[in-house]
């Protein structure tokens, strides 16, 4: 029970770090705002001009960060849970490459469609591949092996189409470079309208069904003499990954390493049980995107520089150190 | 008895024969296919006309500036990357591995990249450099990250797509800051011979000559290394240089490759499956079979590739891809057993 403590006292104190990040974030930018001001703001005292500045920019975007910061995370344990490999994410498995190529079509192709056109085609890219992912994998009853190596084909021949499209019609090839890359530039409230919804439905959903994915843990064997039909589970876990990871890509864009670092951050902070692993990995998640699109927007404003490159600087040391750890332990 | 052994040697050289013979042969009539066709038609005559002799015609100039050495690169690289893919396959006895998933290309690309974007004044061949050195670095990471307690496909696979999504969304920061050289860098990663002119050619030959001279030189080695590392080392083998050999050869291949012609993917993970399944498992055949197929495949699918928005150009790499692609899809059904 001690244990237990530790760790409810360790996810306290990464929402008091969330909290205090999203803050300072709010006030980071082209124009710098205090942090007492930010608080005033947020009470809903007027404080001039930098007042319409946090409540029409600086707060949809921090909030589409915290959002897609954790639908990625989670997306990502869950993956690793059910392809049993601390490789995998959603980015890795070609679901965010889907997304990546019907939001492509759309933005490239259809540039004057409405607002609603991308994020729809985004999520119905990720849904394709998982479908397809789905149905390649099937005869072999979703074996781990066969889902992550299907993913990467099919993530792949997503690529081959981006790139055409991307040479193809260069006219606003930058816009869909800095989408690709994953952006949170110019994220409003109508985003988070859309955003919002979704990631509260799917989130509490997939803690619900935590304990599933620690009895798929313990091997294929194991999980179905305790009457579990891992078909079915794996099945539907991997819906729910999709649908996090889809939604998110939809109105962030390809941000990459997160689902695939999160969680083992997470790990390393709560150990393996799910029904604590997924909501920390949620919030470490959430810090990532936070600390990357802060230091997107500070580093040398005015010019932004696309989140997903911090997120890949910062992830990919801490993967390599992760995959060396790995290594020594096996 | 004898006899009818002998008899099946035979047979079995004959078919192997036929596979080379057939080979070469779809090699020449890609080369000229790609010689005649492409925005302006140019009937084969008049192809075979300005190859022998030294005419002035305006068809001739296309010919002899334009789309031989672009046939000569796709063929070279073609070659190079199958070489590369096959060698790596012998040496991982893996069946992904492959210049590609190897994040060889990708790190190839991000220090040309570099290269172009932050000392634009360099020599083309400095270029090659840096791709050898990019080479290196991402095929060294990669085959560190996945070869911890046995590689399997599926770690490889994973490794080598984690870092390459490292290395191409820096590729792709770079790119967005520097707008002014957007466009042709993204045709050149996207994998692409068009627009190669006769510089590339002096620039890539040296090293695939290298290359593919070394690679024949090791097949043997590499077959050997197929029964396992304790059965070559009783065998006389020095498993060890055989390896770094191999490595040198392999980024030699590829590197020079993604320098003149981009990352272009699948070659290098398919055609050593084919070529396995015509002439057997003795990388002495494979490897060659490899090299020519590995060129048969690039030249017509730069031949293709002039048709999907014709008249205007698309990059060989996407065709390689439509390819390979569900070629991929098929060995990781068999859960990469293959």
């Amino acid at each position: 029970m001690k244990k237990l403590q530790k760790e409810k006292s360790i996810m306290l104190l990464l929402c008091t770090i969330v909290v205090l990040v999203t803050i300072i974030g709010i006030g980071v930018g082209a124009v710098f705002i205090h942090p007492k001001d930010i608080l005033l703001s947020l009470a809903g005292v007027d404080i001039g001009p930098n007042g319409f500045i946090i409540q029409q920019y600086r707060l949809p975007r921090i909030i589409i960060a915290l959002l897609a910061g954790s639908s990625l995370a989670i997306s990502g344990a869950i993956l690793q849970g059910i392809i049993r490999n601390p490789l995998a994410s959603p980015d890795v498995i070609g679901i965010t490459k889907g997304a990546g190529l019907a939001a492509a079509i759309v933005i490239i192709l259809f540039p004057h469609a409405f607002i609603l056109a991308r994020p729809i085609a985004a999520f119905v890219g990720a849904s394709i591949v998982a479908i397809l992912l789905y149905l390649f994998a099937y005869k072999t009853g979703l074996r781990p092996t066969t889902l992550a190596l299907v993913g990467i084909a099919l993530g792949a021949i997503c690529h081959a189409g981006i790139q055409f499209l991307l040479v193809k019609f260069p006219v606003d090839v930058n816009a869909a470079l800095i989408w690709l890359t994953g952006s949170l530039w110019g994220k409003g409230w109508e985003d988070v309208w859309l955003l919002l919804p979704l990631v509260l439905i799917l989130i509490p959903l997939t803690v619900a069904l935590a304990l599933k994915l620690d009895i798929l843990n313990l091997g294929d064997d194991v999980a179905e003499g305790l009457g579990e039909p891992v078909g079915i589970t794996r099945m539907v876990l991997l819906f729910l990954a999709v649908a996090l990871a889809g939604s998110s890509v939809a109105i962030v864009g390809s941000l990459g390493f997160i689902g695939l670092i999160a969680p083992h951050m997470a790990r390393q902070l709560v150990g393996n049980k799910h029904r604590l692993l997924l909501p920390t990995s949620a919030l470490v998640g959430m810090l990532i995107v936070l600390v990357a699109d802060g230091l997107g927007r500070g580093v040398m404003p005015p010019v932004e520089i696309p989140a997903g490159i911090f997120t890949a600087v910062i992830g990919a040391p801490y993967f390599l150190f992760l995959l060396k750890r790995l290594q020594t332990k096996s | 008895m004898q006899d009818q052994n002998a008899n099946i040697n035979d047979k079995r050289v004959q078919k192997r024969i036929t596979v080379f013979f057939i080979g070469i042969i779809l090699l020449i009539i890609g080369f000229f296919f790609s010689l005649s066709v492409g925005s302006s038609t140019i009937e084969f005559q008049t192809v075979l006309r300005s190859l022998f002799f030294n005419i002035e015609t305006q068809d001739a100039k296309i010919i002899q500036d334009l789309r031989l050495p672009r046939a000569i690169i796709g063929a070279v690289v073609g070659a190079n990357l199958a070489m590369a893919g096959a060698i790596m396959q012998a040496m991982t006895k893996n069946p992904l591995a492959s210049p590609q998933v190897f994040g060889i290309n990708a790190g190839a690309s991000l220090m040309v990249v570099i290269g172009v974007v932050l000392m634009p004044h360099f020599s083309p061949s400095f270029l090659v450099a840096f791709a050898f050195i990019g080479a290196a670095l991402g095929g060294a990471v990669v085959y560190y990250l996945a070869s911890s307690g046995g590689m399997t496909p599926v770690k490889l696979a994973l490794a080598g797509i984690t870092v390459h999504l490292f290395l191409s969304s820096i590729t792709e920061g770079l790119i967005i800051f520097h707008e002014h050289t957007t466009e042709d860098i993204l045709f050149w990663l996207a994998g692409a011979v068009d627009g190669t002119v006769w510089r590339d050619v002096n620039m890539i030959y040296p090293w695939s000559l290298i290359g593919i001279v070394m690679g024949l030189l090791l097949s043997r080695q590499l077959t050997l290394l197929g029964f396992g590392d304790e059965l070559a080392t009783g065998l006389g083998q020095k498993i060890a240089l055989t390896r770094i050999l191999s490595s040198v050869t392999v980024i030699l291949l590829a590197g020079s490759s993604v320098a003149v012609a981009g990352p272009i993917g699948f070659v290098g993970l398919i055609i050593p499956h084919i070529a396995r399944k015509l002439v057997g498992f003795d990388y002495r055949l494979v490897i060659p079979a490899s090299a020519i197929f590995g060129a048969v495949l690039l030249v017509n699918s730069d031949v293709l590739s002039r048709f999907i928005s014709f008249p205007s150009e698309s990059p060989v790499g996407i065709v390689t891809a439509l390819i390979g692609g569900p070629f991929f899809l098929y060995i990781a059904r068999k859960g990469g057993k293959g």
